[in-house]
């Protein structure tokens, strides 16, 4: 960890360890493809498990989980909710497409070189512009129609 | 010249609905593509409008086959937002049920496989004895799919003497047994001439595509969430990550028949170790601001929950990664130049539990590769006037 802080000097926001083999570390998004690549790289961190996006009021946070042999690394940015763009990591770490697919379906981060950017959960029938991760979203049934009922 | 072929969302092969699109040159798959979301069921939305304890039976039943291994993984995470710690005989009797239910998921899967590989005989021998396996989760509680024992502290139903006895015979019965499939896996000529050399993954491209669980250890990556991150009693166990290197699915089977022959070690020794204690401890209504990651090595893979508390009695955020998820990416890969035949195979490999792709039917025009998509009423409005004139069958009229 003391090797990690001495790498990234300049480029950490945030360096917190709150539990045994739990990391967390923050950074500018315009640094995330260099860092992940670094971790990638460097430090050995090849599996993401999986991209968390969450929804923190103004922002959007996004946590990168990545899985060691000795340590869970979480990397976390901010991206402000009014123009949410992030990078692409694929060109790092190709397995993390579908994680960023379903961050696009699921909050509208725009995920700026995915190499694919086509809805992965969501039906093709959904209207645009709907993410229902986002705490502003609330389902509304719409009223049932059953085709030849008598009204 | 190349065709497409949508496979799913309901198709006859696959047991859960999933679209796959293949592009294939006569009998060889040059591309696959996937699509989820036939079925999402919003759980992660539900989860933020549940509190604490409804959550456990609501993580409980994202799956029907690893309940359990979610629902554990979501208390773990939980546990450690409240700052408690479960007494030493809950976490055992708890842990006992997560091996239990990888042998009876990896059972489960064998037979599937056999099934696949057109050896009935195999899948009826494995799925008998999966019942011994299925009856001790019954009895240790009192369910056969959704057991049920987790709670925030502990877990809900304690064990006995006879219930002990009876958990070393059946893993006595089974661990003769899987050795025996064993030995069939690896030596059975027509079995392995089917599995060899199928859906191969080479190690690069396995930890390219962030593989986990058996995929990956077959392609000779030794990694498990028991052993790198070792929660409540795995550091307490002896057992060693199996591994194979022929990293197709002739070594996906020959992994997932060890692990639970390294099961059958883990739940006799948790079985003797059993502490004598409580089962549970008090857990506060409402955890402290904070977040977690809890990680649990499920039959399929890792399985990872961020959890994020805002301090109030429902969780801010829970996002759940289940393992299926992280190996389509690698699936993908296996399917390119493999045979059609190999497809349902292939995808039984990952061992998939899934509950996602599309909502329609898609038509392929085969001459022009041109899509449609046909809603519902379409296919009815297209079905009547087909139909309209030609003869039902008891109106026909029989020439003698």
């Amino acid at each position: 960890m003391e090797n990690l802080k001495s790498k990234l000097q300049g480029r950490i926001l945030e360096l917190t360890n709150p539990d045994k083999r739990r990391i967390f570390l923050r950074v500018a998004p315009v640094e995330l493809l260099n860092t992940v690549r670094l971790l990638h790289d460097e430090y050995g961190f090849w599996f993401v498990s999986t991209i968390s996006g969450l929804d923190a009021g103004d922002d959007f946070e996004i946590l990168y989980h990545f899985a060691g042999k000795e340590t869970v690394l979480n990397l976390r940015v901010s991206v402000p909710k009014t123009d949410p763009r992030i990078d692409s990591i694929t060109p790092v770490i190709p397995g993390a497409i579908l994680y960023e697919r379903e961050l696009q379906d699921m909050f509208g981060v725009v995920v700026d070189g995915i190499p694919d950017p086509r809805p992965l959960l969501l039906s093709d029938d959904w209207p645009a512009g709907q993410h229902p991760l986002r705490k502003d979203w609330t389902f509304n049934r719409p009223p049932e129609v059953i085709p030849g009922a008598k009204s | 010249m190349k065709f497409q072929i949508p496979i799913g969302p309901q198709h006859p092969a696959l047991k859960e609905p999933l679209g796959l699109k293949m592009t294939i040159e006569g009998e060889v798959i040059r591309d696959a593509d996937i699509r989820l979301g036939y079925n999402h069921r919003g759980i992660e939305k539900v989860a933020e409008q549940k509190n604490w304890i409804q959550n456990i039976y609501l993580m409980e039943r994202i799956c029907g086959i690893c309940s359990h291994s979610h629902a554990t993984c979501y208390v773990q995470g939980a546990e450690k937002l409240m700052g408690i710690m479960p007494p030493a005989r809950a976490l055992y009797i708890r842990y006992m049920v997560s091996e239990l239910e990888r042998v009876h998921s990896h059972l489960l899967w064998l037979g599937v496989a056999g099934h696949e590989a057109g050896f009935d005989s195999f899948f009826m021998y494995v799925w008998r004895d999966r019942e011994i396996v299925m009856d001790l989760l019954e009895l240790i509680s009192g369910n056969r799919v959704h057991y049920a024992i987790n709670t925030i502290g502990g877990v809900r139903r304690d064990l006995d003497e006879s219930q002990k006895t009876k958990i070393l015979e059946g893993i006595k019965t089974l661990q003769k047994r899987s050795e025996y499939y064993l030995y069939i896996g690896v030596n059975e000529p027509s079995f392995v001439a089917r599995l060899a050399g199928v859906g191969y993954l080479s190690k690069e491209q396995a930890m390219k595509l962030c593989a986990t669980g058996p995929t990956a250890k077959a392609s000779g990556i030794d990694r498990d969430v028991r052993k790198e991150d070792p929660y409540a009693v795995y550091d307490e166990l002896e057992f060693d990550i199996a591994v194979a290197d022929t990293c197709d699915v002739l070594g996906r089977t020959v992994v997932r028949i060890k692990e639970i022959l390294q099961s059958y070690t883990m739940i006799e020794q948790m079985v003797k170790k059993l502490p004598v204690g409580d089962i549970t401890v008090k857990a506060p209504r409402r955890p402290k601001p904070g977040e977690v990651v809890a990680r649990y090595e499920a039959p399929r893979g890792e399985n990872i929950h961020y959890i994020k508390s805002n301090g109030s009695d429902r969780p801010e955020r829970l996002k759940v990664r289940a393992p299926t998820l992280a190996n389509y990416a690698a699936t993908i890969e296996m399917l390119k130049s493999g045979f059609i035949a190999d497809i349902p195979l292939i995808f039984a490999a990952i061992d998939p539990c899934i509950c996602c792709a599309e909502r329609s039917v898609v038509l392929v025009d085969a001459s022009s590769g041109a899509e449609k998509t046909v809603p519902m009423s379409e296919l009815r409005r297209l079905g009547i006037e087909r139909h309209k004139n030609s003869p039902i069958k008891r109106n026909l009229a029989w020439l003698y």
